[in-house]
């Protein structure tokens, strides 16, 4: 608030957000106290109560959250980042009950790989990407590194994952390309000297680490399928496996179960659970759907753990019957498009790559699934009467889907030179109007037998971005990347009026009475405009820093919402041109956003994946 | 059925209310009913059946089954049988008394009779089992039949007929001879007629395969038929003369 200088603007209440980082590996985990869940999604970390679903945001990071680690007290939770190359990555110590930032520790370079806190809380160890590779261990009293060393000799690969004991805070494990190391923390001398272990002949990636309760054993997920047993004492390998059936694409995850089990994820989606020596297979499950197991949370002592995919799936596992059951989904790329039914808040639909997803309002779970694989799916619009869904595709393609089957429904060949970027539907549901990347605008006269192209309109120069229909059908406007908004005749289909500005126009909207037109784009600037001749009526900073990508009109007219790079969502008042409220919880670019017909929500979606839901301000 | 995003939105899910327990109906009247009549034996009521009058009671044994009446046993050939043999004290009829000595009589019966031959049988293992001698077909039994190995009178009849009516035929033909009515081809005149007749034949087959393929007109129609029948008559005499050796033409 005080970047934007408007301390007097209250702040808009999330209702829920939808998101979770499932690459991010071990990055879901469970709070000591049993009743929240940590998982990162873009910059932020999210701790959210497993039953209420009421969560709070940890916000500091200045890029992607790349691992978590919490306390074995529960006192404190780290999370460490990526940046850019060359600049410095964070990590930030958390103080659990108030929710707020602990310390920062800055020394790591680009990436932080992996965090890892000792068993009485008195130390961090962080382990830097393939760029710094250090190892750096952290006082959490004093806030300030202890020391530091190269996490690996010179002639091993990247280290990957690191884990401290779970009874001695002065011993530590980290793994990785060709490396196993077994470091004591020597506090006198500020050194910490390593030791690594002989494997023999075998050659192993370790992806992840887990020591086993009393400390004499620790065992390694490998890349090749299989779980190292080694010896922390005599830093040898004592047994690995399984000799057969290994894990296919990898042993991702591993947990330890008092029992003496160890749970095992596979980079399939498999869950298994092993026992002995041998690493035998008790039970086992292909998780449906789920890429790559990342997170194995178990909550207590494991009677039922979390799973985290790749593909940002959260499934819940019955440690007894070891059946499963999915928690929550999410968009695993960049949210593209969101959009209401018409007069409907109850539902949404939103695309991204791969699929297009239907989700409920109210509680957030996902109610239908489009997938059309490897193909971006860049806007979508219901067509009136709430039969169909069309989608514009990357792959030049217009698609039209069944609302409740989901099964396509026609499908409109090469429809644009190049990616279809904007669609828009008429009130009569009888035409599709679609810009692409070459900068046309094309009319389709759609039923569900029958698609024929109606006109093609070769007025913009650059992809068009937003297209919005006049109520009554006669009119539209259209706003590209050339720096133009047009307004077409959609009966003698000519450019009507011609809106130009320096700048690439990301969203245009009409009011309500449709006098009037909001554009906005990459200058940052709101402008107002007449439909009538294309005059310019005012022009507003819509943001300090970042191109704003997403708005909409309130229905009332009363009100519109703004939201981009600055990863905030602005209400305006329209006819002041005043931010009234502003919301606070993205972590990355927001892409588009929309105010539910009934006015009582605002949804915004962002680059990072995320869904978030704000309750309407009353302005 | 169209689908619609509308129908995607979560409804509240009503529980019905729960319904009444059952009542039958008909319990008031079932209440009623089994007070009244209590014992309705069942289902038609009462039989009506007509008392007895008070003489007919119920007397001893009147309920055991009536059984029929004892029988004495007979043979069923009682009555075909000769009568039993007189008692010693029985007196014959009318004083009746034969003089026949019985026992002298059997006695020289049996003397002079002549002994029963053993019956012909075979044995055919060493067991002794035995079979019948005469249908076994090892004795020769046709062999020793009347008129074995001769030739049936019906044959014989025949021959002698056939001979007769030989010698018939020749005693007329020597009485033709004898008056000169007949008088016999020789070789040579029969071979000149053959050889007219072939030479005719071959005249004729050479203009019938000299005759148009096509007959289309009544005329040629007719001849190529004529010669056809002509053909066929001489291939039947030549055939006549070329089977028979001795001809015989009578003079009248």
């Amino acid at each position: 608030m005080s970047k934007e200088g408007r301390p007097d603007v209250p702040e808009l209440e999330i209702l829920s957000v939808i998101g979770f980082y499932g690459s991010v590996y071990a990055g879901l985990k469970v709070h000591p106290d049993r009743e929240h869940f940590i998982y990162p999604l873009g910059n932020t970390v999210i701790v959210e109560h497993i039953t209420s679903h009421r969560q709070y945001f940890l916000t500091g990071h200045t890029n992607d959250v790349s691992c978590i680690a919490v306390s074995n007290s529960g006192k404190y939770l780290a999370s460490g980042q990526i940046t850019h190359m060359g600049f410095k990555a964070d990590v930030i110590i958390w103080d659990y009950s108030n929710k707020e930032l602990y310390c920062r520790l800055t020394l790591h370079k680009v990436k932080v790989q992996s965090l890892a806190f000792s068993p009485k809380d008195t130390f961090l160890v962080s382990l830097g990407g393939q760029d710094d590779g250090s190892i750096v261990v952290w006082d959490v009293k004093s806030k300030e590194a202890v020391c530091g060393a190269p996490a690996a000799v010179k002639s091993a690969g990247t280290t990957y994952c690191v884990a401290y004991c779970n009874n001695d805070d002065f011993k530590f494990v980290s793994g990785g390309d060709g490396t196993i190391r077994v470091w004591t923390l020597d506090l006198k001398n500020r050194k910490i000297p390593a030791v690594d272990c002989n494997m023999g002949q075998l050659k192993r990636i370790v992806k992840c680490i887990e020591v086993a309760e009393d400390d004499s054993y620790f065992y390694c997920g490998t890349t090749s399928g299989d779980v190292l047993k080694m010896n922390i004492k005599n830093h040898i390998l004592s047994f690995f496996g399984p000799e057969k059936d290994k894990f296919s694409m990898g042993v991702t995850s591993l947990a330890l179960v008092k029992t003496g089990a160890i749970l095992i994820g596979g980079g399939d989606g498999t869950v298994a659970i092993c026992k002995g020596d041998k690493f035998k297979r008790m039970k086992s499950a292909k998780v449906k759907g789920a890429s790559a197991i990342t997170s194995l949370a178990l909550r207590g002592n494991g009677h039922q753990f979390f799973v985290g995919a790749a593909n940002s799936q959260v499934y819940l596992f019955n440690f007894a019957e070891f059946t499963h059951e999915i928690l929550s989904t999410c968009h695993a790329a960049a949210v593209n498009d969101i959009v209401f039914p018409a007069e409907s808040s109850e539902l949404f639909a939103t695309c991204s790559r791969n699929d297009i997803r239907i989700w409920n309002a109210g509680t957030g779970k996902e109610l239908l699934r489009i997938s059309v694989p490897n193909m971006t799916c860049h806007a979508i619009d219901f067509m009136r009467n709430g039969k169909c869904i069309v989608s514009a595709w990357d792959d030049n393609k217009l698609r039209a889907f069944f609302p409740e089957s989901g099964k396509l429904m026609y499908m409109i060949e090469d429809a644009h030179n190049k990616e279809v970027t904007a669609i828009a539907t008429t009130s009569d549901c009888k035409r599709i109007i679609s810009g692409g990347g070459e900068g046309q605008v094309r009319v389709w006269e759609v039923s569900r037998n029958r698609q024929s192209l109606v006109e093609a309109m070769k007025e913009h120069k650059g992809a068009v971005s937003c297209i919005k229909v006049r109520k009554n059908d006669q009119e539209c406007i259209s706003a590209s990347e050339d720096g133009t908004c047009i307004i077409w005749d959609l009966q003698r289909f000519v450019r009507n009026q011609v809106i130009f500005a320096n700048t690439l126009f990301k969203c245009v909207c009409y009011h309500p009475d449709e006098h009037q037109v909001i554009t906005s784009g990459t200058d940052r600037k709101i402008g107002y405009w007449e439909t009538y001749n294309a005059a310019a009526i005012r022009e507003v900073d819509g943001s300090m820093s970042g191109s704003i990508n997403g708005m909409d009109m309130a229905p009332d007219g009363q009100c519109f919402v703004t939201g981009g790079d600055d990863k905030l969502i602005k209400v305006w008042n329209y006819k002041e041109g005043k931010v009234t409220s502003i919301g606070k919880g993205h972590s990355g670019f927001i892409n588009r956003l929309r105010v539910c017909p009934q006015q009582k929500l605002i949804v915004s979606v962002s680059k990072d994946g995320a869904i978030i839901c704000w309750k309407y301000p009353v302005c | 059925m169209s689908e619609s995003i509308y129908n995607l939105i979560p409804r509240e899910q009503v529980a019905p209310p729960k319904e009444k327990r059952y009542q039958s109906k008909f319990k008031s009247s079932v209440k009623d009913e089994l007070k009244t009549n209590k014992s309705p034996n069942k289902t038609m009521g009462p039989a009506k059946v007509n008392l007895r009058s008070s003489g007919e009671f119920l007397t001893k044994h009147s309920k055991e089954p009536q059984l029929p009446e004892k029988t004495k046993f007979q043979f069923p050939d009682e009555e075909t049988r000769k009568p039993g043999v007189p008692r010693q004290t029985e007196k014959p009829l009318m004083g009746l008394k034969s003089n026949k000595d019985f026992v002298q009589t059997n006695a020289v019966e049996n003397i002079m009779s002549v002994p029963k031959k053993p019956a012909a049988n075979f044995v055919d293992t060493p067991f002794g089992s035995t079979h019948p001698l005469e249908p076994s077909g090892l004795m020769p039994k046709y062999m020793k039949k009347k008129g074995y190995g001769e030739t049936p009178q019906y044959l014989q009849k025949r021959k002698d007929e056939t001979v007769r009516a030989q010698e018939e035929y020749n005693e007329y033909v020597r009485e033709h001879y004898r008056r000169g009515a007949m008088k016999q081809l020789t070789e040579a005149e029969r071979q000149t007629i053959l050889d007219g007749l072939k030479k005719n034949w071959e005249e004729i087959h050479h203009q019938y395969q000299g005759l148009s393929v096509v007959t289309d007109t009544a005329p040629k129609k007719m001849r190529k038929e004529r010669m056809e029948a002509e053909m066929k008559q001489l291939e039947r005499d030549i055939e006549l003369l070329e089977k028979h050796k001795a001809i015989y033409i009578g003079n009248y």
